[in-house]
């Protein structure tokens, strides 16, 4: 671009410097001009309701927009004294202890297991990976129609053994564990690829200076295999807790909570504070308590893996 | 290289059907024409079938509307969503809830009210339904809701033991506890299982509805207003609590009796009354039990009945045309009209002209209890309270000990009372 | 929304590991396939009992008898009659049209956000990278009643913009795409940029037709994610003609009450699209997660 006869002409470093500021815009507006729509649509569907959540939780507002007035903390009081509040939360630890666990273990048997060669492995894979891709309604049809107590098939199958019938929705001892099976049978597929792609990735020398040491085949698998895959492990623990704290579908749609709030999670109640009880306000409080908590986590997980890895 | 190649133009060809579904489809539904009419309701099995056959008979009738109806799930999934869809969005043109269920919903004015001209227009009159039932329908002065019907918690009882037991006549005439657990006792000598069959574990609802009509026929009142504890009368309570405690002794009735169990135990004869909802009719009728229902017996002064309504309430609209609301009140007055065969169900029409209609006095039993209008007693009047709700809950979590042997009659009812004021206390959302 | 990790490039294919000399068809290795196919079985056995109820008769799909054989032998009259019912396939339609806009916008918009890290220095870039890696933590399911309100405030309830909008954006894609692009040499775009092609253009005709496996491989994540998504699109819609499909599938309910063949039959024509993604698009599939975790719940 050259500038008019009547401005000086500049000097070399000015003329480098200004081109260097053009430059630097255009850059900057370049960038913005490509991030901007995601950005606009990030601002304003997840960062604005994050804010928003947090103001209305200061609030007493409610589904029909009544009481909108500022009630400062006592929203947040209101949560940590509540007995419903304390359930659904110790339902949802509850359900992350239950489920994490076989979902490691279990899914590490089955990668261990195709991963052997045997013939078939396309038969395998698609088996145990195949409820991952279906949605969770789809997932609880198939399941509360096995559970039916007078005519599903696990009732049935029980039955031609002598065992009584079991209410596997409907009895408060029961109905987690049910929940827990058939999260197990909807998720595991993600865990047992992970693992499966962690296993071909252990050298191959490994396992035959083992061999050579004479180590046997379990041997090689507690000094070997479990020692490799553990960032991969550490990956799943970490991903299935978080995933676990945020359950909803399965349990809303298998229970709906019951019976009597035994099942309940912490995302439900916050479903239902808000949407069954009108509470707007309050059920951001609990969102927030929430998210607290999840933060709590993260970082917990984030400074456990990290010192592993250092060391 | 090529599976990319035709990937990519895979998802070019679903960019140019998206964008043009979305520009076509930003407003599907071509259901919402003027002649279309949206019915929700909550209302499956036996019930389910029998408003299925009226909307397909009113449709039939061709009154230059079709009504669709969509079903969902019975309780908090169908609240939850019709408050949802009043509160912004498409809420449909007409929807069942239940009487109870008003006073948490036209507060907040997520119900509009029904318009007394257009009513009459349409044929249905304040006359047309009984007084009290009309009362529970109104809010602030307005009418929200038209009843359909109304179904109470009766006692059923096994014609055939009765007679042997020589209780028919008592079971029409006892005015006391002591008659009534009288005529049990004689009841379970002749069957030599249970005289009476109450399945009450686990359910709330249940509970609740066999003890708010005794409360209510010792002629205690229970006042709910937000800001205010409760106005209860606990002496009745006690006195009414120790009385179902008392029946549930495993001789008159089992300790810890469930729907399923107390039902399969009447069905098959082995004892000889049974408190249910007037719902429960069709499956006695159909196992072809020699049966009768009457109110239940007036044991504590007062006549009373503990039931609900079903009722068509007008959800709120952001834009409403003011056709298809005039063919609303049509559909509702060609409802009520066919309403005899909903009496099949074991309901109570609330539209008096089929209520007195000599084709439902014909049905029997349901005639024997058609007198409960005039004196039935629907759950207190308060934004929390109705079928569906936690309400229920809040008494069976108190009060199933109670019944189970092992609680107190009293402390049952105070953690009961303590649970309501903490709700009380809330500002009200609605 | 997903997270994800970077690990070494990996074929999931599945090597040969018996070692050399060792006997493929040993006794323990009989035992193993074995245990692997009974466990193969089982976890077959909820889908092919759903199949199989759906092609009975109503009435033996509710009697107690449990049988492989049933009396009235086997029909697609369950399927018919759903089909015919109409309100699948228009839960289907709608799940479709807004599973491929979210896809269409996710994609387009994570490409060029992540474009524009990997390649532009742009005034504020820390802060939106800040504030992306912050939003990877943010549940989805904790924004259910502000995203509501809002929804309410723009008039997008029971719309499928309503649907579409909070879920048309992946901060994780985001930066998954970022690492990629990273990778490319930056050298290929500065042989066109010195021809005079604008950013934009480079990016369209240099770096775009070098992605397209990391691309697909992201639209297919995201679409499956989007079809199979509840919570959202349940709370979003009241009017059940918009319903998507796993929403309209548990929150409408049959005035007859609970038919047994026909909701499995239900179940299993919702299933089936996603399936059939998946026999397509296996090998993405599996590489996308072996690779970088995508589709981590």
């Amino acid at each position: 671009m050259s500038t008019a006869i009547d401005t000086p002409p500049a000097t070399t470093e000015e003329v480098t410097a200004q081109g260097k500021a053009r430059a630097k815009r255009g850059e900057t507006l370049a960038g913005w001009a490509f991030a901007a729509p995601f950005a606009v649509l990030f601002g304003l569907f997840l960062v604005v309701p994050a804010l928003y959540g947090l103001y209305l939780s200061f609030t007493g507002e409610t589904l029909t927009g009544a009481g909108s007035g500022l009630v400062g903390f006592s929203n947040y009081a209101d949560a940590l004294r509540d007995p419903d509040m304390w359930k659904s939360l110790g339902n949802t630890l509850w359900f992350t202890v239950l489920s994490t666990v076989p979902l490691i273990v279990l899914s590490l048997a089955l990668a261990l297991l195709v991963n052997l060669g045997l013939p078939g492995r396309w038969l395998w894979r698609l088996s145990f990976f195949l409820p991952y891709l279906l949605a969770s309604t789809v997932v609880v049809m198939f399941w509360s129609w096995m559970y039916n107590p007078k005519l599903g098939l696990i009732n049935a199958v029980l039955d031609k053994f002598g065992a009584g019938p079991v209410a596997w929705l409907q009895d408060p001892k029961v109905a987690m564990i049910s929940v827990v099976i058939t999260t197990l049978w909807w998720t595991i597929g993600f865990n047992f690829l992970l693992y499966l792609a962690a296993l071909q990735n252990i050298p191959e020398q490994q396992f035959e200076a083992a061999a050579l040491d004479g180590a046997g085949k379990w041997r090689q698998l507690f000094s070997i295999v479990i020692p490799q895959l553990a960032p991969t492990t550490a990956l799943l623990v970490t991903l299935q807790i978080l995933a676990s704290l945020k359950v909803f579908d399965q349990i809303y749609m298998l229970t709906n909570g019951g019976p009597a709030g035994t099942t309940r999670s912490i995302v439900q109640y916050i479903y239902e504070s808000g949407f069954t009880g009108y509470r707007f306000g309050y059920s951001s409080a609990i969102s927030y308590l929430f998210f607290a908590l999840i933060v709590l986590v993260s970082l917990a997980q984030y400074k456990l893996i990290n010192r592993r890895s250092v060391a | 290289m090529t599976a990319d190649f035709s990937r990519r133009s895979l998802l070019k060809t679903a960019a140019a059907l998206a964008g043009g579904g979305l520009l076509v489809g930003c407003a599907p539904g071509a259901s919402r024409s003027t002649a279309n009419l949206n019915y929700w309701h909550l209302l499956t099995g036996g019930d389910g079938t029998v408003m299925a056959g009226l909307v397909d008979a009113v449709n039939a009738a061709n009154l230059g509307f079709h009504t669709t109806q969509t079903v969902l799930a019975w309780g908090p999934p169908y609240y939850t969503k019709l408050a949802m869809a009043s509160a912004g969005g498409r809420a449909p043109d007409v929807a069942i809830m239940h009487a109870s269920r008003i006073a948490g919903y036209a507060p907040g004015g997520l119900l509009e009210p029904w318009d007394l001209d257009l009513l009459a227009e349409a044929g249905l009159r304040e006359s047309d339904f009984p007084a009290r039932v009309w009362e529970k329908c109104q809010y602030d002065g307005k009418l929200y809701a038209i009843a359909l019907d109304t179904h109470p918690f009766v006692l059923y009882y096994n014609t055939e033991h009765a007679e042997k037991a020589g209780v028919t006549e008592a079971l029409h005439t006892l005015k006391s506890p002591e008659e009534f657990t009288e005529v049990a006792t004689k009841l379970q000598k002749v069957t030599g299982k249970h005289g009476l069959s109450y399945g009450y574990l686990g359910d709330g609802a249940q509970m609740w509805r066999l003890w708010y009509t005794l409360y209510k026929q010792t002629g205690a009142d229970m006042t709910l207003v937000p800001g205010q504890p409760a106005k209860v009368d606990k002496d009745a309570a006690v006195k009414t609590l120790s009385f179902v405690q008392s029946l549930l002794n495993d001789t008159i009735a089992s300790r810890s009796g469930d729907g399923g169990t107390a039902t399969s135990e009447f069905l098959h004869g082995e004892s000889g009354m049974f408190f249910g909802g007037v719902w429960e009719l069709p499956v006695l009728k159909e196992a072809k039990l020699p049966v009768d229902a009457v109110p239940i017996p007036t044991m504590f002064g007062t006549q009373a009945a503990y039931a609900d309504s079903h009722t068509f309430v007008l959800p709120r609209q952001s834009k409403v045309s003011p056709e298809r609301r005039k063919h609303v009140y049509t559909m509702v007055a060609e409802l009520l009209k066919r309403s005899v065969k909903w009496a099949g169900g074991g309901h109570i029409p609330a539209y008096q002209p089929v209520a007195t209609s000599a084709e439902y006095q014909a049905l029997k039993p349901q005639s024997n209890y058609a007198g409960i209008p005039d004196y039935v007693n629907y759950d207190p009047d308060v934004w929390f309270s109705g079928a569906g709700s936690d309400f229920q809950n809040y008494f069976a979590e108190n009060v199933q000990n109670v019944f189970l042997g092992s609680g107190d009659p009293a402390a049952g009812f105070d953690g009961f009372v303590a649970r309501l004021n903490k709700l009380l206390d809330r500002p009200q959302p609605v | 929304m997903s997270t994800y990790t970077l690990s070494r490039g990996v074929r999931p294919s599945i090597k040969q590991t018996h070692k050399p000399g060792e006997n493929p068809w040993s006794v323990s290795r009989m035992a193993a396939l074995l245990v692997l196919a009974v466990l193969a079985v089982t976890w077959l056995v909820p889908f092919g009992w759903a199949v199989l109820t759906s092609l009975k008769s109503e009435a033996d799909a509710g009697a107690s008898q449990i049988t492989l054989n049933p009396p009235d032998g086997f029909s697609f009259e369950a399927y018919r009659k759903v089909l015919s019912a109409g309100d699948i396939p228009s839960w289907a339609w709608n799940s479709l049209i807004t599973s491929v806009a979210i896809t269409l916008i996710t994609v387009a918009t994570s490409a060029l956000a992540g474009y524009a890290f990997s390649r532009v220095n742009f005034k504020g870039k820390r802060l939106l990278y800040a504030a992306i890696i912050a939003a990877i933590i943010i549940p989805p399911q904790l924004l259910i009643v502000p995203l509501f309100r809002q929804m309410l405030a723009f008039n997008l309830v029971d719309t499928y913009w309503g649907i579409i909008l909070p879920q048309a954006f992946a901060p994780a894609m985001v930066l998954i795409l970022k690492r990629f692009f990273d990778q490319i040499p930056v050298e290929l775009e500065d042989a066109a940029r010195v021809d005079g092609a604008g950013r934009l253009r480079v990016f369209w005709s240099v770096v775009l037709p070098l992605s397209r496996p990391i691309l697909a491989a992201v639209a297919i994540f995201v679409f499956i994610g989007a079809w199979n998504n509840f919570l959202w699109p349940f709370i979003v819609t009241t009017d059940a003609d918009l319903m998507t499909l796993p929403v309209g599938l548990q929150t409408v309910k049959s005035a007859y009450g609970l038919q047994y063949a026909q909701n499995m039959a239900s179940a299993i024509l919702a299933a089936l699209p996603l399936v059939v993604v998946f026999l397509f698009f296996q090998r993405q599939i599996i590489k996308g997660i072996a690779t970088t975790g995508f589709g981590g719940q």
